[in-house]
């Protein structure tokens, strides 16, 4: 093993994440201290942390009413014996989380194959380098918190041991995480050369479910972190032989004096680290440099044109072909397949809140949040994420628009009909789910449907206008599509429109709940009319104003292509 | 503008900031000319074909295509130009044939006949087999020659081809030159950009020698021999000793030393 190799290739990696986060990419000089900034971060957080638990360790301990509580070295080894499988698991999400990040861009540190490099020290800098971030910040900290705590309760040698475990178990993550990567790029390439054209909707649905399943993961941790904790302790002395617990085993072994068991797990955590790195140097030697296959998804022969829906409803043929090009570029590329999830997490969120209160009887007033949530919001989100992304998506191919006869008009045409008919989607799908999930009177659903149709038109303008204004058609180190400010701009102009839009609402359901009122029973009394009416007003001016605000700005846009 | 050129620029100056990318140049090319613009690399060439397609607005003068003001009637002027981009992106998320017929949608060209028109050249350039796999799997040439199909789909009045022969192999790059020389018969006109002179030398009726945003010669090949002074030499003596670059002996040596 080279060790400088090694080296040198974490340096590398971890400089193709900076430019991917968007660091400047001309004369970038490393100031150290700034670019380490989340460790020094992690680690004065775990000082604070170590500190004010201790502060609550010593209340609670020294309050005489407490005496029931189990010793304190008991609880913090209870706690710490936890830590490894914790941070195993932050681990895996947050290096998954990073291959998601690299997933859509086009520059990646490709292994130089050409290069006196070995399989081993290739795999053992990826697997560094993905640990890098916040697998390592994360560990930073929790060890500051751990090793303060310790320090001041005299268990410093139960929390340097703590410390290691955790080391290793992040190592455990990071090169699960590289066996899974490889055994994708491996699977993924398996799939498309069987598949045909079904290929495209596997790997769209496939990425769908894989982010809902990331999402809903990430959220039953994040939301739930006390039962998560708790839930953690039961888990690791239940299933035992699965290897991703042996660290805490191990701890828990040498934590309460039971050493042969406690060796045995050392040597079988040992064991197990190395059978996975190992595993992922066998998977890179095997598949490391393997190209999936092109994807076919017509064969060959003679080509006949076909005739789509889209002319009869009105578009003509260079529309038409434009919005079947962006159909295409959303379900096939994978930077873009990402931002239907952006609806489902939206959809995900509420009801996993309103699982949780519901169990604990939920208040009526929270249901009404969640279900506008689940009505409103992910349509919304979804047209301004679509307004927001469509002119930059092309990308440097942007050229063809410029330089095909494509006027103003059939560019915004077909772009607006583009986000409409995806948001459209949305807010059916969503709705129904609102509606079965929640079982709201008939007039709050027809309300919450035509509410979401009031948003969708403007917000999908508005932000049309300014994906106009502020496209970014650079593809390296990856697409950006929208100059992040711009985004941020869209954000704020929705959000205004929407509550200029949802404005005519405010006074009866303000007094409903002054009055503690709002519930579904009083809502279902309730005449939306007028405010429904005066809605639907506020949506059409900002939408006409903002179509036409578009129409210019693609007169300018393709009036000054300067490519 | 007179009627018989398809192309008149007058006057015609790009600034960016301070560069000057194209200085102050005259130039009108006539219906079925196959005209070439030569230089070497930031001359201006790609600048003036793509302000001929309106792609780069002029800072100064009047740029005139197929008796359209580029400016005032870019759709029109684009509707009957076929243009490959020196380094053409292409959506690389459809496959040969849906790109194609992508183009041939955007230009209005009616079923049958983009049906016909996409075998045809499909099979020339030999692209059969291959049409319905992702263009993100096609190699450079590939992408080329999907590119130069595009530009004829259309049966346009005027191609602008920036090194349209690049990565093109051997048999492609003969049925390019055949097929502009066919286009010319046609009535079609082609300006192109290239930086293998053989190619201007064989193909093209004139020549354009760009240096430094200036045109510093035009003409046929006999008339750039004469303002050269060099009777019987080739085209790449000629533009070595017009663009001033002619003395490369020192620069090798230096090089090998």
């Amino acid at each position: 093993m080279n060790w400088k190799n090694v080296l040198a290739l974490i340096r590398v990696e971890r400089k193709s994440g900076r430019l991917i986060r968007g660091v400047k990419k001309t004369r970038y000089k490393e100031n150290r201290f700034l670019a380490y900034w989340p460790y020094w971060v992690a680690a004065i957080i775990g000082v604070l942390g170590g500190l004010g638990a201790n502060a609550i360790a010593s209340e609670v301990y020294s309050s005489p009413s407490e005496i029931s509580l189990p010793p304190l070295e008991t609880s913090a080894l209870g706690f710490f014996i936890i830590m490894p499988t914790l941070v195993l698991i932050f681990s895996i999400v947050f290096s998954m989380l990073q291959q998601i990040q690299m997933s859509g861009v086009k520059v990646t540190s490709r292994v130089n194959y050409w290069l006196p490099i070995t399989w081993q020290e290739q795999t053992l800098a990826s697997i560094l380098a993905n640990l890098m971030g916040l697998p390592v910040a994360l560990t930073i900290g929790f060890a500051a918190g751990l090793l303060v705590f310790a320090g001041l309760n005299g268990l410093i040698f139960a929390a340097l041991v703590t410390t290691v475990f955790m080391l290793a178990a992040a190592f455990m993550g990071s090169s699960t995480t590289e066996i899974l990567r490889i055994i994708q790029v491996r699977f993924t390439g398996a799939v498309y050369k069987s598949s045909g054209r079904a290929a495209v909707w596997v790997r769209f649905i496939g990425s769908i479910t894989f982010f809902i399943v990331f999402y809903v993961v990430y959220l039953s941790i994040t939301q739930g972190f006390t039962n998560f904790i708790q839930g953690l302790t039961t888990f690791q002395s239940s299933f035992w032989f699965i290897p991703f617990v042996w660290p805490g085993l191990t701890l828990f072994y040498v934590f309460y004096g039971m050493l042969l068991e406690g060796a045995l797990f050392i040597a079988l955590t040992a064991a197990f680290i190395a059978a996975l790195y190992l595993s992922a140097v066998k998977l890179n030697e095997r598949f490391g440099l393997y190209e999936p296959p092109a994807i076919r998804i017509q064969a060959g022969g003679t080509y006949t044109p076909k005739t789509g829906i889209l002319g009869k409803l009105g578009f003509t043929s260079a529309e038409a072909a434009i919005i079947r090009k962006d159909i295409r570029s959303f379900t096939r590329r994978r930077e873009l397949i990402g931002l239907f999830i952006v609806p489902v997490v939206f959809v995900i969120i509420p009801l996993m809140q309103s699982i949780g209160i519901t169990n604990q009887g939920a208040p009526q007033e929270v249901s009404l949040m969640f279900l506008a949530m689940v009505f409103l919001l992910s349509s919304s989100i979804m047209a301004m994420s679509l307004g927001n992304m469509l002119i930059g998506e092309e990308g440097e191919a942007v050229w063809r628009i410029y330089a095909s006869p494509i006027s103003p008009k059939n560019l915004v045409k077909s772009k607006f009909a583009f986000l409409l008919f995806f948001a459209i989607i949305t807010l059916l799908i969503t709705g129904t789910i609102g509606t079965l999930f929640y079982n709201p009177p008939v007039n709050i659903i027809a309300v919450g449907f035509l509410q979401g149709l009031f948003l969708i038109f403007p917000v999908g303008s508005i932000a049309l206008s300014i994906g106009f204004k502020g496209a970014d058609f650079s593809v390296t180190p990856r697409p950006r599509m929208i100059r992040p400010s711009w985004s941020y701009l869209s954000l704020g102009a929705c959000a205004l429109a929407a509550l200029g839009i949802l404005s005519p609402f405010i006074p009866s359901l303000l007094g409903m709940m002054l009055s503690s009122n709002l519930t579904f029973e009083s809502l279902a009394a309730i005449d939306f009319t007028i405010p429904v009416i005066i809605s639907a007003v506020i949506s059409a001016v900002i939408t006409v104003v903002f179509y036409r605000i578009n129409l210019n700005s693609a007169e300018e846009l393709i009036r000054k292509a300067e490519i | 503008m007179d009627a018989s050129n398809v192309v008149e620029l007058k006057a015609v100056t790009k600034r960016y900031d301070e560069l000057v990318a194209v200085n102050n140049i005259d130039l009108t090319i006539p219906t079925g000319e196959i005209f070439a613009l030569l230089g070497p690399n930031g001359s201006g060439k790609s600048t003036t074909l793509k302000m001929l397609l309106g792609l780069v607005q002029p800072t100064a003068g009047s740029v005139h295509v197929l008796g359209l003001d580029v400016q005032k009637e870019p759709v029109a002027v684009k509707q009957q130009v076929g243009y490959v981009p020196e380094s053409p992106s292409v959506y690389e998320f459809l496959t040969g044939i849906e790109y194609l017929d992508f183009i041939a949608d955007i230009y209005g060209v009616p079923p049958a006949e983009k049906q016909q028109r996409i075998n045809e050249y499909l099979k020339a350039l030999q692209l059969e087999g291959r049409e319905g796999d992702m263009i993100n799997s096609y190699s450079d040439g590939m992408k080329k020659k999907l590119s130069l199909i595009s530009a004829f789909l259309n049966k346009p009045k005027l191609l602008i081809l920036d090194e349209p022969l690049n990565a093109l192999d051997p048999r492609s790059a003969r049925i390019v030159k055949d097929l502009l020389h066919q286009l010319k018969l046609q009535g079609v006109t082609t300006i192109l950009s290239t930086h293998v002179l053989e190619i201007a030398e064989a193909v093209c009726d004139r020549i354009g020698i760009m240096y430094q945003g200036n045109i510093l010669a035009l003409g046929s090949m006999n008339e750039l021999r004469e303002k050269a002074s060099l009777p019987s030499s080739g085209l790449e003596d000629i533009f070595l000793k017009l663009t001033g670059t002619g003395d490369l002996k020192p620069v090798v040596e230096e090089l090998l030393r």
